[in-house]
């Protein structure tokens, strides 16, 4: 049986990245062991791509106007739309998923707008903890989840952090949410 | 015996005692407080820029010829009167922007180790205190912190 949990529909609180704009939490309990949270991030609005291509092309139109060389024209076309299906294969990430497994692993994955899907697979016995730290992050101090990881021969000592949910940078409500929900499998099977 | 090793420490006391009174009077003398010397040096300081400049704007107002003639052959070129100045602005500007970004640079990102731990929080030893004592006073990791902000608060 699965346990279905949209908390933008079912919460009076509405979640949101570090910059104000809003995402969704997704949290799906498979089974007693296993719990898969999704984060997705806002999408492109059409709006902000019609400014941006038209403030490039009228940019364009203003150097041939001064120039009269078509090869501006162009190559203004040919940029903006590689770097449109550049920015959408390899930037735009439209949502996160941690995918947490009591004593088998953790899988991070990735989605980007065009469907690409990076994924990746850490073994229970290299996770140390699943924590919510505060850094430094440019200009201010931001929370995040990361799962600390150990070497199997030094249980002890932190080796190497994974920083989780880096492109949706959700808040600090979201971030208890989850942590609550992980702590919840890892203290049973570590 | 007995008496001498009085003289000892009593000698060895009023020591210790004048070492301190000289120490503390030397602490009284670092304060930040405006002090009689302290306004003269202000005013010297004052002054001697103030004059600085004034030689600055001769030299730099004052025709090669005249400066030949008096016998001072060998000072920079007038360029310079107005380079120095651009040179320091300008160098003063770039080094805020260089300033910024050494900062960020140097800012640990937030996959590094620096953000949870470092050597001596790794080096501290748990030694047992005594029952109903204070404890000592250490690093707390990092996994008991987020149990008590976040998992104990459902009181």
């Amino acid at each position: 049986k699965q346990n279905h949990d949209v908390s933008s529909a079912m919460e009076d609180e509405a979640l949101s990245n570090i910059s104000g704009k809003a995402i969704s939490l997704d949290c799906q309990t498979h089974s007693s062991f296993c719990r898969e949270f999704t984060v997705s991030s806002p999408k492109m609005s059409i709006g902000k791509v019609m400014v941006y291509t038209c403030s490039v092309w009228l940019l364009a139109y203003g150097v041939f106007f001064f120039t009269e060389n078509t090869t501006v024209l162009s190559s203004a076309i040919l940029i903006t739309l590689t770097g449109m299906m550049l920015h959408i294969h390899f930037v735009k990430v439209d949502h996160e998923s941690l995918l947490v497994i009591g004593s088998l692993g953790i899988q991070l994955s990735s989605s980007y707008a065009s469907g690409r899907e990076v994924t990746t697979f850490i073994e229970m016995s290299r996770i140390k903890d699943i924590v919510i730290n505060e850094a430094v992050y440019l200009n201010q101090i931001i929370y995040y989840l990361c799962v600390l990881l150990k070497e199997p021969s030094e249980p002890n000592v932190v080796s190497s952090v994974v920083p989780l949910f880096q492109s949706s940078k959700p808040r600090l409500n979201c971030l208890a949410k989850v942590y609550k929900s992980c702590q919840e499998i890892l203290s049973k099977c570590q | 015996m007995f008496r001498i090793d009085l003289i000892y420490s009593t000698v060895k006391t009023s020591l210790t005692l004048r070492r301190l009174s000289e120490v503390f009077v030397i602490m009284v003398e670092n304060s930040p407080s405006p002090l009689p010397e302290r306004a003269i040096y202000g005013f010297v300081l004052f002054l001697g820029s103030q004059f600085g400049f004034f030689l600055y704007c001769l030299w730099a107002y004052v025709p090669e010829e005249w400066l030949h003639s008096v016998g001072l052959t060998y000072w920079p070129q007038k360029y310079w009167a107005l380079a120095m100045p651009i040179y320091l602005l300008v160098a003063l500007m770039v080094s805020l922007v260089v300033l910024f970004g050494i900062n960020m640079n140097n800012t640990a990102p937030l996959d590094s180790v620096d953000n949870i731990t470092d050597v001596f929080a790794q080096g501290q030893r748990s030694d047992c205190y005594r029952k109903g004592g204070i404890p000592r006073l250490e690093d707390v990791s990092i996994s008991e912190v987020n149990k008590m902000f976040y998992l104990s608060s459902e009181t």
